[in-house]
């Protein structure tokens, strides 16, 4: 079976689609986002070691020109990830779809299913349909991706069969904007977005809302229509910015105000009715 | 008790005059001397490894009252001169009547009876609008005049009008009392038990009951009452001891001499004291010859039982097993579920005088702690601070369920994110019971109220108590002193970070 890298599990969520979901963070991304929230799933490790003299407990290691870390040892303070300069983590683990596989279906009479997130997962389709494959065969879980939706064809095509709902970032409906913001365009993402809707299968778009971007009614508004156009049924959800995490000039940015994401959906529900939700982090 | 014992009860200036005369009805009761037990037994009460929960040295009524309403409903009562009622006004007054007739340890009511079943015929005798204004009514009355958190009512497991009233309305109220338990079966709608989810999120409550694994254990009539106790309706239990399992473990030389020696002599006094007090209430105080309850068919003796309570699983392990951790450690599991079992097995081994409701055997129940208990754990949870995955602590605390038949329980906390997903709690809920959960709690993390060890009290009442101010319920005083000796704030919270 295929072998994916894995960044961290979450065992029990609420908010990585419906129902109670277990969430698995693969490591790597192509985009590179000015506001990422979690910068240390982006690359790949290249064993730089500035991470080694960072950690105040001596829990890294370089050997045979790799990091490895003392579980045991690790007080999950962050000082790795927060020094890291190459957007990496020296803590994700390589694991295999199997091992995967057995760790949901022992969770199973809690789970409504999994999602996969990243970095960006379709990277690791192969390891990702496995892992869905296996899961359609042998229980009733929904598999569902959370994906910056620049997915190659091939991918896509792998994964429609065995994907229950996709959850889409649209970062910015503007291209340019788009493009300043993640480092890519998003002809793909609209073309990948209409294949997905298509087959049923776009659960939930997904915007932030951020400063000088996505925080005008205009840009909020393009991105209703083009959802309420591609079908009847697919949910918008609007994040609030937090600067949490954010390695950036992002990072020093103030959150967003709740009054304009709350007024930002109000311009959403205008278009999409109820379909048009809000994820906030007032009370948090 | 001494004559300064009962002056200091009376000079206490931060408990009312009702909780007052229970204390000093108690230094009354403990002046004399204790209900005949053998020396042995004497001992371990003295070494407070076995407890018998305050309830006093000769108790002249059972501890836990479950009357049959139902019975009362179709009858109304001699005694208290009602008949049956007409309408959903005589149905609630009539009720309230009575429950301040039912005797219990606390003096309030520790069972408000299914209220959705028992009131649901008398729901279309008036309009929606009357009908919520009954409902709304008969919960503050509740609140007011029992001010108790062990005030259990039950709902479901059908779908009523009343049922869903209920958690609309404490939703709305928000109060600690009643306390309350949403009975589930394989049936039950799922859009009832999202209301339900949806209320618990806001309040702590209700419970989720497991219906087809409590009614494996007593039968279909049963009620939930007091923190979480499962106990036949027409019946209840004339006493609750239990017995400390961390002190017990202190005693023992090693694990064999734990199983083989320690458990069976304290057990044996355990089951001792449960059926000398058991007999004390029948034979001497003659409660049901008396009681009208009795008399008029609400009550019946072929529905009682006593109750042997454990606490101190987690610790008891943890000394056993040289600092092994239920929750983390396969072994310290393993040993959890061997030493439950084997205490199960040796209580049910002994006779139960007069517990015709459980076949003639003692009911097994895992105790919830009172507020004075500090450095142990309630029942055979996992010691708070301590809990891991929520998957992984219901996975063993399942297992830890099985042989309990008149209550156990946990409290799980979730962070806001499960107010949008009631669906997913839910799952959770059904995952519990299918691996063998009997009462399910859960809370919000932003919430007033907080469920204590079974029963719930307001953060805000927790200040006012703090700051002197005078509250009405007697419950808010154990939850303060629980806060401080066993950190129930500090449940860990199941949260996405």
């Amino acid at each position: 079976m295929t072998k994916a890298l894995l960044n961290r599990i979450i065992t029990n969520t609420f908010i990585d689609g419906p129902g109670s979901r277990m969430a698995f963070f693969l490591q790597g991304c192509n985009m590179h986002c000015l506001y990422c929230h979690n910068p240390e799933t982006q690359h790949l490790c290249n064993a730089c070691g500035i991470c080694i003299k960072a950690c105040p407990k001596q829990a890294l290691l370089k050997s045979n020109g790799k990091i490895s870390y003392d579980k045991n040892r690790c007080i999950k303070c962050d000082q790795c990830i927060k020094v890291c300069p190459n957007f990496s983590s020296p803590k994700y683990d390589e694991v295999s779809a199997a091992e995967i596989v057995k760790l949901v279906k022992r969770n199973q009479d809690f789970l409504n299913g999994i999602t996969f997130s990243g970095g960006e997962c379709t990277l690791q389709s192969n390891f990702i349909y496995d892992v869905f494959h296996a899961l359609k065969v042998e229980t009733g879980l929904t598999c569902f991706i959370d994906t910056n939706g620049f997915i190659t064809d091939e991918n896509l095509e792998l994964l429609c069969p065995v994907t229950d709902g996709f959850m889409f970032d649209m970062k910015s409906y503007n291209a340019q904007n788009h493009k300043k913001l993640t480092g890519l365009d998003n002809e793909r993402i609209f073309r990948n977005l209409r294949y997905v809707s298509e087959k049923g299968l776009l659960y939930e778009v997904r915007t932030v809302i951020v400063e000088g971007f996505t925080d005008n009614p205009p840009e909020i508004e393009k991105i209703a229509r083009f959802i309420k156009e591609l079908n009847d049924y697919t949910l918008f959800k609007l994040i609030q910015f937090r600067p949490i995490g954010v390695k950036t000039y992002m990072g020093s940015l103030k959150e967003c105000s709740v009054d304009l994401v709350k007024k930002m959906h109000q311009i959403a529900s205008g278009i999409l009715g109820s379909r048009a939700v809000i994820n906030l982090f007032e009370n948090k | 008790m001494s004559n300064s014992d009962a002056l200091d009860i009376i000079r206490d200036t931060s408990i009312d005059w009702k909780q007052k005369k229970l204390l000093l009805a108690l230094c009354a009761q403990n002046s004399l001397p204790y209900v005949k037990i053998s020396e042995k037994a004497s001992q371990y009460l003295k070494d407070g490894v076995i407890d018998d929960l305050n309830e006093g040295n000769a108790p002249c009524s059972p501890r836990y009252i479950l009357p049959d309403y139902h019975k009362f409903m179709n009858s109304g009562s001699d005694f208290l001169n009602l008949s049956p009622p007409q309408n959903l006004y005589d149905a609630v007054n009539n009720l309230q009547i009575l429950y301040n007739y039912v005797p219990s340890v606390t003096c309030y009511p520790v069972f408000l009876g299914k209220i959705d079943e028992l009131l649901e015929p008398f729901a279309d005798t008036v309009n929606d609008t009357e009908r919520e204004h009954i409902m709304r009514n008969f919960l503050i009355y509740i609140d007011r005049t029992l001010p108790d958190g062990f005030v259990h009512m039950d709902i479901g497991p059908k779908d009523t009008k009343i049922g869903r009233l209920v958690l609309k309305l404490e939703k709305e109220l928000k109060k600690a009392v009643p306390n309350l338990s949403l009975l589930v079966d394989a049936d039950t709608p799922e859009s009832f038990l999202k209301l339900g989810v949806e209320t618990a999120l806001c309040t702590g409550k209700p419970y989720f009951a497991n219906d087809r694994d409590i009614t494996q254990a007593l039968g279909d009539n049963y009620g939930i009452a007091s923190c979480y106790n499962s106990l036949k309706i027409g019946g209840g239990s004339y006493t609750l001891v239990r017995l400390n399992l961390k002190k017990a473990s202190a005693s023992a030389k090693n694990i064999d001499d734990f199983m083989n020696k320690v458990l069976p002599d304290m057990i044996k006094a355990q089951c001792e004291i449960i059926n000398a007090k058991t007999r004390f209430l029948v034979e001497e105080v003659r409660f049901f010859e008396t009681s009208f309850l009795v008399k008029e068919g609400m009550l019946s003796i072929d529905n009682f039982t006593s109750m042997a309570g454990i606490y101190g699983l987690y610790e008891c392990v943890e000394h056993l097993t040289n600092g092994l951790k239920v929750g983390h450690d396969e072994a310290a599991n393993e040993m959890a579920v061997k030493i439950n079992n084997k205490v199960a097995e040796l209580v049910k081994n002994e006779d139960g005088l007069y517990c015709f409701g459980t076949g003639g055997k003692i009911g097994f129940h895992a105790q919830s702690l009172i507020s004075s208990d500090v450095d142990v754990t309630a029942g055979v949870r996992i010691k708070i601070g301590e809990e891991p995955s929520i998957f992984d602590q219901i996975k063993i605390e399942g297992q830890l369920n099985k042989p309990f038949d008149t209550g156990v329980s946990d409290i799980y906390i979730f962070d806001q994110t499960a107010q949008k997903n009631l669906d997913g709690v839910l799952t959770i809920i059904k995952g519990a019971f299918k691996n063998g959960i009997k009462m399910f709690a859960l809370n919000s993390s932003d919430s007033d109220l907080v469920r204590i060890t079974g029963y719930l009290v307001k953060k805000s009442d927790i200040e006012k108590f703090n700051n002197h101010e005078s509250i009405r319920e007697d419950t808010v005083q154990f939850g303060v002193e629980s806060i401080a000796n066993q950190d129930v704030l500090n449940r860990k919270v199941r949260s996405v970070d």
